[in-house]
C-alpha cells in the first residue's frame, strides 16, 4: 500500500513486463492496470519486448516429453471460457478478458474432489500429468454415474500411487494413439486410447494381454474416450493389443490388431 | 512395438514469421478442443517453451516438468488467449517465463539453490548443450542488441528476465537505487525493441 503512495506505479511496467514483481506487488500492479489504460497498453509493449528475449533461448525438448504432455492432453478437460461466455467462438470468448491478458493469475487448479490424489501433485512430472488426467476422468459426469466414475478413479488412483508408475505411450501410421501408466509391482496399468473414434456397427475396442507362450488374455473393453483399468499384469507381460470385437466383446481375439503397446518402457519384464 | 513417425508435431527451435502466424491460428483452434491442433501447435512452441523454462530454472528434471506443466496449461487456458492482444507466441512464452519464474523462485526460498549450482558444477553448461541447436537469426539478433545496452541495463534486464530476480533483488545485487532499476529494466527493453524492431 505504502509502496504506491511514495512511488509511481506506473514504474513498475517494465519490472511487471519482466515478471520481477514480488507477488503481493504483481497483484496490486494489475489492480491499478485495469483502471489505467496508458498502463496497460504499456505493459503490452513492455512484455512482448521482453518475449524477444526468450527468441534467444530455444532448444528441443526431450522426445519422452512430447508422449507425456499428449497423454495428458488426451485425458484433460479445458478450461471453460472466462465469464461463462461458452457458446462464444473462441475469438468473441477472448475479447471479453479481464484487462490484462498476460494473465499473471495461474488459471484456478482443478478441484481436488478426493484428497488421496494430493501427495501426488508435488511428485514427478510424469505423476501430475497424470494427476490432471485423473481430474478429467471425474469431471462433466452427471450425477448418476458419479459413484462409479469415483469408485475408477480409486482404481486409476492406485495404479499411480505406486512408486514404480510409469507412463509409455505409442502411435500408429495414421496418429492414433494408444497411452499407458503402469506399475509392474501392483501389475496394472491405466490405458487410454486417442483417435480411434468408437467401431461401427455396434462392435467394440477390446484390449489383451499378450505374453510369450499363452492366449492373449482380456483386459477389458473400452467404454468411448474414458481410460481403462487393467489389472492382474504379471512380470512376464509382454504387451497390450487392441482388437475390434463384436458388441460385449470375445473370449479371444478374432480380428487382428489394430494397435499394440510394448510394456518393457513401463517397467515389465525387467 | 509400434512405429512412431515424427514428422507431426516434432519439437522445433527456429521461430519464423510463417510460424508465428500458425501458432495463433492453431491456438484458436485449440481453444475449441482440438487435439491434432495441439499437436502441431506443440511442434511449433515446445522448443521455445522448453528453451526459455531451461534458460530461468536450470535444472534439467526441474526444467521438464515446468515446460510440461506449461504445455499442459496451453491446452486448458487456450481459450484465453485474445489474439487482438498479442501474437500466440508471445503469450505462450510469458506464460512459460511466468510459470519458469515462479518455479525458481520457490527453489531459492526453500534453499535449494546452492545444492543445484553445487550440482550443476559437474555438468556441461547449458550454454554449450544450446549452442548445437540450429539457432536461427533471432539468437545472433538478441544477443547482439543485448551487447549494445549500457552495462547496467544489460544486467537489470538479463538478471530479472534469465535468472528470474525481481527488481529489488537485482537492486540488492548492483547495489543501485529501485529507481534507478526500474528505469534502466524500462530503458534497456525500448531499446531492445529499437534494435530487433525490424525482425518482429
Amino acid at each position: 500500500m505504502s509502496l504506491f503512495r511514495r512511488e509511481d506505479p506506473h514504474s513498475l511496467a517494465a519490472p511487471y513486463a519482466l515478471d520481477a514483481l514480488e507477488p503481493p506487488e504483481r497483484i496490486r500492479f494489475e489492480r491499478h492496470m485495469k483502471d489505467c489504460d496508458r498502463c496497460t497498453a504499456e505493459v503490452r509493449a513492455l512484455s512482448e519486448d521482453a518475449v524477444r528475449l526468450a527468441w534467444s533461448t530455444a532448444a528441443p525438448p526431450p522426445a519422452a516429453m512430447r508422449d507425456r504432455v499428449m497423454l495428458a492432453v488426451r485425458t484433460t478437460p479445458q478450461d471453460p471460457a472466462p465469464q461463462g461466455a461458452s457458446h462464444a467462438s473462441a475469438r468473441t470468448r477472448a475479447t471479453q478478458l479481464p484487462p490484462h491478458v498476460w494473465g499473471a493469475q495461474p488459471p484456478p487448479r482443478q478441484r481436488r474432489r478426493i484428497p488421496l490424489f494430493v501427495p501426488f501433485a508435488t511428485a514427478t512430472a510424469a505423476a501430475a500429468l497424470v494427476v490432471a488426467s485423473l481430474f478429467a476422468v471425474q469431471a462433466n459426469r452427471t450425477q448418476d454415474r458419479l459413484t462409479a466414475e469415483q469408485d475408477r478413479s480409486r482404481e486409476i488412483a492406485h495404479v499411480l500411487a505406486a512408486p514404480d508408475a510409469r507412463a509409455g505411450s505409442g502411435r500408429d501410421g495414421r496418429g492414433r494413439t494408444i497411452g499407458v501408466i503402469a506399475s509392474a509391482t501392483e501389475g496394472s496399468a491405466v490405458v487410454t486410447l486417442g483417435g480411434y473414434g468408437a467401431p461401427a456397427g455396434g462392435r467394440v475396442h477390446q484390449l489383451w494381454l499378450m505374453r510369450p507362450g499363452a492366449q492373449p488374455r482380456s483386459l477389458g473393453l473400452f467404454a468411448s474416450d474414458t481410460p481403462l483399468v487393467a489389472t492382474g499384469l504379471g512380470a512376464s507381460a509382454t504387451s497390450l493389443a487392441v482388437t475390434v470385437e463384436p458388441a460385449g466383446g470375445s473370449p479371444q481375439p478374432t480380428t487382428q490388431p489394430i494397435v499394440q503397446l510394448a510394456l518393457k518402457s513401463v517397467g515389465f519384464g525387467e | 512395438m509400434l512405429r512412431m513417425p515424427r514428422a507431426r508435431g516434432q519439437a522445433r527451435c527456429g521461430l519464423g514469421e510463417g510460424d508465428r502466424v500458425e501458432a495463433d491460428e492453431l491456438l484458436l483452434l485449440v481453444a475449441g478442443g482440438d487435439q491434432k491442433a495441439f499437436e502441431e501447435l506443440y511442434g511449433l512452441v515446445s522448443g521455445p517453451v522448453f528453451g526459455l523454462v531451461r534458460r530461468v530454472v536450470r535444472d534439467p528434471a526441474q526444467s521438464e516438468e515446468v515446460a510440461q506443466e506449461v504445455l499442459l496449461e496451453l491446452w486448458r487456458s487456450a481459450a484465453k488467449f485474445d489474439p487482438g492482444r498479442g501474437s500466440a507466441m508471445s503469450w505462450v512464452l510469458t506464460l512459460a517465463h511466468r510459470r519458469a519464474v515462479d518455479r525458481v523462485r520457490s527453489a531459492r526460498a526453500a534453499g535449494e539453490r546452492e545444492q543445484r549450482e553445487a550440482l550443476r558444477a559437474n555438468q556441461p553448461a547449458f550454454d554449450q548443450v544450446t549452442e548445437e541447436v540450429e539457432a536461427g537469426l533471432e539468437r545472433e539478433w538478441v544477443r547482439r542488441c543485448l551487447d549494445r545496452l549500457t552495462v547496467l541495463q544489460r544486467q537489470s534486464v538479463t538478471l530479472a528476465y534469465y535468472e528470474g530476480y525481481t527488481y529489488r533483488e537485482v537492486a540488492e545485487q548492483l547495489s543501485l537505487p529501485l529507481g534507478t532499476v526500474k528505469t534502466r529494466m524500462r530503458d534497456g527493453l525500448t531499446r531492445m525493441r529499437e534494435c530487433l524492431g525490424g525482425v518482429a
